[in-house]
C-alpha cells in the first residue's frame, strides 16, 4: 500500500501549510505529492467497493448506475442496514417521474439533507425510511411493496421471509384510490390512468394469490381491457375502457368484501 | 367546463377523500399507511384543483351552493360507508361524518 498521511491544513502568514511527521516512510523531501480532502478520498475508496445487488433486472443504463452509485455513497453516511432503489427509475429509458429510494434502518433519521443532496442531481426523489418490521409488514399486506422489491437494486442482499396476508380493510383503502379514475376519466392523463389501473389489477391478483411482477400485471391489464399499455399511457382509450374498469373495480371490491365477511 | 360540472366533480372527489380519511382510521396496519404510498394523484388534490376553478375562488361559495354541496358530500360519504358496514365492516363511525365534512369544506374554503 502507498504511503498515506492524514494531516490538517493550518494557517500560515504568507501561505497555509500541512505539517507531516519527520519520521515517516516515503514522501521524501523534494517529491511532489497530491493533496486531497479526506472526505473525497473516503468516498473514492467506497466507490471502488460498489457492488450492488440486482433483483430481476436484466440491464440498466450506465448513467443510471452512476447515479445509483452516487446515491449509495450519500446515504452511506447514515450507515443504514440497506439501501434499495426501485420504481420507474429502473425501467428502460428515461420516462421516470422520480427515483424511489428505501432506506432500511432501525434508527429514525432526519433525511432532509440527504434528499436535498440527491435532488442536486436534478431528479425528484421519493425517499422512505423504514425499519425492518415495517418493511416485512408492508411486504406481506401491500401488493405495491411486493412489487417494489420484486425489481430493485440494493446495496446489500435482500433476504426477507414473509407470508402473504390478506388484510381486506387495507386492500379496500388501497382500491379506493383507483376510484379516482371512475370520477375523473376525462381529466386524467394516460400515465395517471395507467397507474390507477395498475393499482387495481395488482390488488386483484394479490387477492387471487397470484405472483406479482410488473410484467404479469401489465399482461393482465392488456388481456382484461384488450388494449396495449402504450395506448393507455398515451391516453388513447375511450369510454369502453371506463365501462370495463368499473366492472373490474366492482368485482375487486366484492372480492375484498367477501374476505372481510369471512374474517 | 361549466360551473355545475366543476361542482359535481368537486363533490365526488372530496367525498372520496373523506371516505379515505375515515377508513384510514379503521385500519389495523397503521405502520404502513403513508410510507411508500404517497400517491401524486389523489382525490384530495384533485378536489382542491376543482375548488380553485369554482368562483368565487378566494371566498366561501354562496349559501345556496354550500348547502347543496354539504348535503351531497354527506350523502355520498354515508352511502360509501354504509355499503361497507352492510357487508360486515366494523369500526366505522357514521356519526362523525357531518362534522368531518363541515371541517373539510372549511379547509377548502367552500363554507
Amino acid at each position: 500500500m502507498d504511503t498515506q498521511i492524514i494531516s490538517k491544513v493550518s494557517r500560515g502568514t504568507k501561505m497555509d501549510q500541512i505539517y507531516i511527521p519527520k519520521n515517516r516512510i516515503g514522501l521524501g523531501i523534494g517529491e511532489y505529492v497530491i493533496i486531497l480532502p479526506l472526505e473525497k478520498e473516503i468516498t473514492k475508496s467506497k466507490k471502488i467497493q460498489f457492488k450492488p445487488y440486482f433483483h430481476d433486472l436484466k440491464d440498466i443504463e450506465p448513467i443510471k448506475l452512476k447515479i445509483i452509485q452516487e446515491i449509495f455513497s450519500i446515504i452511506e453516511q447514515i450507515k443504514p442496514d440497506n439501501i434499495i432503489i426501485t420504481g420507474s427509475f429502473l425501467e428502460k429509458g428515461f420516462r421516470f417521474n422520480d427515483i424511489d429510494i428505501l432506506i432500511i434502518t432501525e434508527n429514525s433519521r432526519d433525511i432532509t439533507l440527504i434528499k436535498h443532496k440527491i435532488e442536486n442531481f436534478g431528479i425528484k426523489t421519493h425517499l422512505i425510511v423504514l425499519d425492518n418490521k415495517t418493511l416485512i409488514s408492508g411486504l406481506s399486506t401491500d401488493p405495491i411493496y411486493s412489487l417494489m422489491l420484486n425489481r430493485c437494486v440494493s446495496k446489500n442482499r435482500i433476504i426477507y421471509k414473509f407470508q402473504r396476508k390478506i388484510n381486506p380493510k387495507f386492500l379496500d383503502l388501497t382500491l379506493l384510490k383507483s376510484k379516482t379514475l371512475l370520477d375523473n376519466f376525462e381529466i386524467l392523463n394516460g400515465d395517471e390512468k395507467y397507474y390507477l389501473t395498475f393499482n387495481m389489477i395488482s390488488i386483484l391478483l394479490f387477492l387471487k394469490e397470484k405472483k406479482l411482477a410488473k410484467e404479469i400485471i401489465d399482461k393482465e391489464i392488456e388481456k382484461t381491457f384488450n388494449v396495449s399499455i402504450e395506448k393507455i399511457r398515451e391516453n388513447l382509450i375511450d369510454k369502453g375502457f371506463l365501462i370495463k374498469f368499473r366492472k373490474v373495480y366492482n368485482n375487486t371490491f366484492d372480492l375484498i368484501m367477501e374476505r372481510l365477511k369471512n374474517e | 367546463m361549466n360551473r355545475n360540472k366543476l361542482i359535481e366533480l368537486f363533490i365526488s372527489n372530496i367525498a372520496n377523500a373523506i371516505v379515505h380519511k375515515i377508513l384510514e382510521k379503521a385500519i389495523d396496519v397503521p405502520e404502513i399507511i403513508g410510507k411508500y404510498r404517497t400517491e401524486v394523484i389523489n382525490s384530495w388534490k384533485i378536489a382542491l384543483g376543482y375548488r380553485n376553478k369554482i368562483n368565487p375562488i378566494d371566498f366561501p361559495l354562496p349559501e345556496h351552493d354550500t348547502e347543496e354541496i354539504k348535503n351531497r358530500v354527506i350523502n355520498n360519504v354515508k352511502a360509501e360507508l354504509k355499503l361497507r358496514i352492510g357487508r360486515g365492516y366494523k369500526n366505522i363511525s357514521i356519526d362523525s361524518v357531518g362534522e368531518i365534512v363541515e371541517q373539510t369544506l372549511k379547509e377548502m374554503n367552500v363554507i
